[in-house]
């Protein structure tokens, strides 16, 4: 399954690019998917911390099942206003 | 509750969105808050702030506080805009105005989505430096 990955903010720069793909098994988590992604970007690994996910335009946690279809992001925390 | 959200790379027309405000009779409070971009950002001193945002999941998570805003019943009506892209030091990035019967919930409810909105919606700032200090 074929699962792509929005980097938002100066998670692009970290990560050198503002997309990706990453393939993972069926009924694979987003803690599989973040595995993967800090593999291929350490730099992001060190951001973990505060890392917020998203799956379309809702956030989600680690324990989510990752679905056909589905857009995940990764940002840094938000800071409107 | 009646709404409007804007999130936009225009600059904020106070003047235009003040004259249409509308409150019915039973109304007595509009409280209204622009946020401006300041000239320091911390200990650097900046032009501008460079502010990107996830459009669709900003909208959408903007309305659901505009949802659990609703379901207090206490507001008649609340507008927000969010500029994005580069803002300049003096000009507003945010005005929001609430609208209500009293003027306690009307100002605990921009106090309340703006808290809300810098830890839920999807926008970033980037402070655009000065680059070159001024001649003494």
């Amino acid at each position: 399954m074929m699962i792509p990955v929005t980097f938002w903010s100066y998670f692009a720069e970290l990560a050198g690019c503002a997309e990706t793909v990453v393939t993972v098994s069926d009924g694979a988590t987003i803690e599989v998917l973040l595995k993967h992604l800090y593999t291929s970007y350490p730099a992001l690994a060190e951001m973990r911390r505060s890392t917020l996910i998203a799956v379309g335009v809702e956030y989600q946690d680690g324990e989510y099942v990752l679905k056909a279809g589905d857009r995940v992001s990764l940002f840094p925390p938000v800071q409107g206003g | 509750m009646k709404r409007f959200l804007s999130i936009t790379h225009d600059p904020i027309d106070e003047a235009g969105l003040l004259a249409a405000r509308s409150m019915s009779a039973g109304m007595g409070a509009a409280v209204y808050f622009s946020g401006v971009v300041r000239a320091q950002e911390g200990s650097e001193l900046i032009v501008a702030i460079d502010y990107s945002c996830f459009v669709p999941m900003a909208e959408h998570q903007f309305h659901r506080l505009f949802d659990q805003l609703e379901q207090r019943g206490s507001v008649e009506s609340l507008r927000l805009i969010h500029r994005i892209g580069r803002v300049a030091v003096g000009e507003a990035s945010l005005w929001i105005e609430v609208v209500s019967a009293h003027r306690g919930e009307a100002f605990s409810a921009c106090q309340w989505v703006i808290d809300e909105m810098k830890r839920v919606v999807p926008i970033w700032k980037k402070p655009v430096l000065v680059t070159e200090k001024p001649v003494a």
